[in-house]
């Protein structure tokens, strides 16, 4: 008995239908054996193993047998599967239409996610390398520049650091092909390529030959510049570029796609023995910084906080300075984080709305289809070959879908790169990134193709069990009733409604936080408003600067269709990296405070051609620009925050520049708001520009019509006075304010249209759930119209059906939309979370979209014919 | 020549063994054993794996269920060879003619005499 027993075990290693089949045989054979061979335990051990052995084969025989019927008829099936497409045309589009918008939106949001968020720095060991911030709590500079004596003093003081380096961007006149050009370059301290690693493609990059004055001047120039403005000269190394007659020696050409935060085509050296004798608290320059191997962030930022104490200690100007070290990745990408992760959350929720809708259209059309899958079963069709016919639908369908939303997202990226603008400013900081151009690449395609593929697949599942529940059913199969299509998919559409609802309400507070937004007075009348750069005349003395200024603007002046022109130092508000130290004077003129502040020299007409609004006081008059300059202006955040409570007109002030001292504050200026309407604007001081001017002027060019149309002609004017001066990039003042509101704008679009999608996808989901009814309830609809029943009657009898449903699922969004919203309060703008006005429009949207969508496929009861259906019973 | 495929050397004698007469299991075993001197051997789980696909192929069929004479344990299958079977064993026979016939003729056979 024990014997049998432990032979027995071993036939549950067959399949259960040869174990049926031959079992009890084997048993009475192996026995049979092991007597024979005398009932010794090598004949069990052989019994035992020969039936192991056998159940392997077994197994093996079964398996191949199924293969070779799975790899039967694809042909036949392919055939079947695009007739039965064909026939359900309209299931097939929308399907693809499903399933292409939710691929493109996200593989669109998930190609910034994957070029921002999730892309590595081009520097090695990124996680070492820090920015380091001079920081001053007390007077809101959290993130600002240091000067270059703090900077050596950080170089000297520090162990945790292995290397820090300062820089500052600037343009350089350099001379290619014989003509003065703007050059973008990073003025960088020897130690820059040590710390972000770069190897030089050609010659060296700068070392300790580099550190000090005195030797002969160096440029390193990136692989960009070297192949495209100076012809791919092999022998480049050695040879001086004219920096405005200064030659600087080509020792070193980076790698190809070397890139440091921001494209720069030339890096010049900033030499130790000048940074260490610039003025203590005259800040300006950017710091980074590699850590020793296995130092720590909080180790770096406990030495700088001891470094900090002891400037503090030696220089009383730096108290109530210190040190702040960020990750540099970090804050390069901090700028676009807040943005990327709304579209993020936005088109995660628009997939799930995708997903569900897909999840009803599945499970829809494998209802429908039961009769003809029961007749394929009836006709033979194995279980596994009518799986494989409607994974095969499935798959091709996902498939196209997919690939139609891939062959969409470049067109969609390329719209959302021109709704950005190109540079973004670091939050609570002077600094501004590049923002990423995304492009689509394979990853991100191969992984959304492969996720719409197996998702749709997945989704199948459902609708295929019972399918295949029903076939059962009608060839004789268990019997069992088929319950629940309809309420899961009730459950499905609910789930539905929710969510684009949610997205209707963010949409809507989106758009009003927005419209708000844009509504904001920017500060300047930019229409009609042309910018441009010119002069190269930093040899001059300040008197000689303003003359051929004054002379120029007088020659633009002269140009048919100019209103006016005046000069400003930087054109663009924003930081521009250019501060002056600040001291606000007493009665004694003994100085009361001191900080540091943006600050622009401008000329007499400035204010009026820029259409800058004088909020007190006056602008400055021709008077202002007789002798050394004694009038200042602030804008409204300077007078907020520097004289709280009172007017600052009448007030006095100097700058850390001599030709600035004493003013007294004449006007209040209304703020440009130049970091976004969303920003506090910067205080800012203006002052005469005759003091010292910078070499190289902004102008505004008030123009009566078109700007662009007289760029040319403005061109000619400022050449008439000198044609060797330079002329760059005139530019509409129009384009530059619509790159300040570019992002909320881009981002109320973005949510808008994905909003927009979940809410047409809601209302596809509702319709494929009321066809559905219409379908299936048909008989019944037919046989009560046969009794008298109206069109009208029925009608809202279905309409009933799916109205619950619309009121819980819209009642839920709406109260899940107002919690979310309150979860995101920080990115709206004068609109309260739970804004009446935005609730209402996403009601009524959602109401509309769900009504109409169930009330086209409901008017088809109409159209049911009573005697049909009858004979048909 | 046939275009059949071979058959396998076990399906080959299995079938043989049942065209001369249909039995069951443990016979079919023994008289594998005597006919072949014991040169080719199956256990129970590679004699029932044969069955199975030569089933499945059609080539035997389960015939009846006979109690044992003794009238002691479970009744015995026994299995026959099907018309189709016939055909198979005659397509092999008429393959393994065709082979000898090439051997022959490179005198690769001893001679019989």
């Amino acid at each position: 008995m024990k014997r049998a027993t432990a032979l027995e075990a071993l036939l549950w290693l067959y399949p259960p239908s040869h174990r049926r089949l031959y079992g009890q045989e084997m048993i009475n054979v192996a026995r049979h054996r092991i007597d024979r061979a005398g009932g010794g335990l090598v004949s069990k051990l052989a019994a035992a193993g020969g039936l192991v052995r056998g159940a392997a084969g077994v197994w093996k025989d079964q398996l191949g047998r199924k293969m070779a019927g799975v790899g039967r008829g694809w042909g036949l099936d392919v055939r079947f599967v695009a007739r039965s497409l064909w026939r359900s045309r309209g299931y097939v589009l929308t399907t693809l239409v499903v399933l292409a918008a939710a691929v493109a939106a996200n593989a669109t949001v998930f190609s910034y996610v994957r070029g921002t968020l999730m892309t590595e720095p081009s520097y090695p060991d990124a996680e070492s390398v820090l920015v380091v911030w001079g920081s001053n709590v007390a007077n809101g500079q959290l993130r600002d520049v240091v000067s270059g004596p703090n900077f050596i003093d950080l170089q000297r003081r520090s162990s945790t650091f292995e290397k820090l380096a300062a820089l500052h961007e600037d343009g350089a006149y350099v001379l290619v092909n014989g003509r003065p050009e703007v050059i973008s370059a990073l003025e960088v301290s020897v130690d820059f390529f040590d710390i972000v690693r770069v190897v030089p493609a050609m010659g060296r990059v700068f070392d300790t030959r580099d550190r000090m004055s005195g030797e002969a001047e160096t440029v390193v120039i990136t692989h960009g510049f070297w192949r495209d403005r100076l012809g791919a000269d092999p022998g480049i190394i050695g040879r001086p570029l004219d920096f405005e007659g200064d030659p600087r020696t080509v020792i070193g050409v980076l790698p190809e796609g070397f890139e440091f935060i921001q494209p720069v085509s030339l890096f010049i050296p900033l030499h130790d023995d000048e940074l260490a004798v610039d003025e203590r608290m005259r800040i300006h320059y950017h710091l980074i910084g590699r850590l020793r191997p296995g130092a720590s962030l909080a180790d770096g930022s406990r030495e700088l906080g001891v470094i900090a104490g002891e400037l503090a200690a030696e220089y009383p100007a730096f108290t109530g300075w210190g040190f702040l070290a960020e990750p540099l990745h970090d804050v390069s990408v901090a700028a676009v984080r807040p943005v990327i992760l709304i579209l993020t959350v936005t088109v995660g929720l628009v997939l799930v709305v995708a997903l569900v809708n897909l999840a009803t259209l599945f499970r829809i059309r494998a209802h429908t289809r039961a009769a003809e899958i029961s007749v394929r079963a009836a006709l033979g069709a194995g279980r596994a070959r009518l799986i494989r016919v409607l994974a095969l639908e499935t798959t091709g369908l996902s498939a196209l879908g997919a690939a139609a939303g891939l062959a969409v997202t470049p067109f969609i990226l390329a719209y959302v790169a021109q709704l950005v603008p190109a540079w973004i400013t670091i939050p609570q900081s002077a600094v501004r990134v590049p923002v990423l151009v995304a492009v689509l690449d394979r990853p991100v395609a191969m992984v959304a193709f492969a996720g719409a593929v197996l998702g749709a697949l997945l989704l199948t599942v459902p609708g295929v069990v019972s399918t295949l529940r029903v076939s059962n059913n009608l060839t004789g199969g268990s019997g069992r009733r088929v319950h629940g299509p309809m309420r899961s998919m009730r459950v499905l559409v609910g789930v539905e409604l929710v969510v684009a609802t949610v997205l209707c309400v963010g949409a809507a507070l989106t758009a009003r936080s927005a419209a708000h937004l844009l509504s904001e007075e920017v500060g300047i009348n930019a229409d009609g408003l042309l910018t441009l750069y010119f002069g190269d005349v930093w040899g001059l003395d300040a008197e000689g600067k303003v003359q051929y200024f004054r002379e120029a603007v007088d020659a633009v002046e002269g140009v048919p269709g100019v209103v006016s022109a005046g000069v400003i130092d930087y054109v663009d508000f924003r930081a521009e990296d250019d501060y002056a130290h600040v001291y606000l004077l007493d009665r004694s003129f003994e100085p009361v405070f001191d900080m540091r502040e943006e600050w622009r020299r401008v000329d007499t007409g400035l204010f009026e051609t820029a259409g800058m609004r004088m909020v007190a006081g006056r602008g400055f008059e021709e008077l202002d620009f007789q002798n050394t300059p004694r009038t200042a202006v602030v804008n409204e955040a300077f007078a907020t925050k520097h004289y709280p409570g009172r007017s600052p007109v009448g007030e006095y002030l100097s700058t850390h520049d001599d030709a600035y001292r004493d003013m007294e504050i004449v006007g209040i200026v209304a703020d440009v708001r130049s970091l976004g309407p969303a920003s506090p604007p910067p205080p800012m001081l203006y002052v005469p520009n005759h003091g010292s001017p910078r070499g190289t002027q902004g102008m505004y060019v008030r123009v009566a019509g078109a700007p662009m149309s007289v760029a040319g002609a403005v061109r000619e004017a400022i050449w008439s006075v000198d044609p060797s001066q330079p002329i760059q990039a005139a530019q509409p003042m129009a384009g530059l304010v619509d790159s300040w509101v570019a992002i909320p704008r881009a981002t109320r679009l973005l949510v808008f249209a994905l909003a927009t999608l979940a809410w047409l996808l809601s209302a596809v989901g509702v319709f494929g759930v009321v066809s559905y009814v219409v379908r299936t309830r048909r008989s019944e609809m037919g046989i009560r119209l046969a009794l008298g029943a109206s069109p009208k009657r029925l009608r809202s009898d279905l309409l009933r059906t799916i109205s619950p449903v619309v009121v819980v699922g819209v009642g839920i969004g709406l109260t899940l939309g107002v919690l979310g919203a309150r979860a995101a309060a920080t990115i709206l703008y004068s609109v309260s979370p739970a804004d009446t006005l935005s609730l209402l429009s996403a009601l009524l949207a959602m109401c509309v979209a769900a009504f109409l969508a169930a009330y086209v496929p409901a008017c088809r009861v109409g159209r049911v014919d009573p005697a049909e259906v009858i004979r048909a019973e | 020549m046939t275009t059949r495929r071979p058959l396998k050397p076990t399906h080959h004698i299995v079938l043989l063994l049942l065209a001369e007469e249909p039995t069951y299991g443990v016979a079919l075993l023994e008289r594998l054993e005597e006919r072949t001197a014991g040169a080719i051997s199956l256990n129970a789980g590679s004699l029932y794996r044969t069955i199975a696909v030569l089933v499945s192929d059609g080539l035997v069929q389960p015939l009846e269920e006979n109690s044992r004479p003794d009238g002691a344990g479970a009744p015995r299958k026994l299995y026959g060879i099907t018309e189709r079977g016939m055909v198979a064993l005659r397509a092999e026979a008429s393959r393994q003619a065709e082979l000898l016939e090439m051997a022959r003729e490179l005198d690769l056979l001893e001679d019989p005499s």
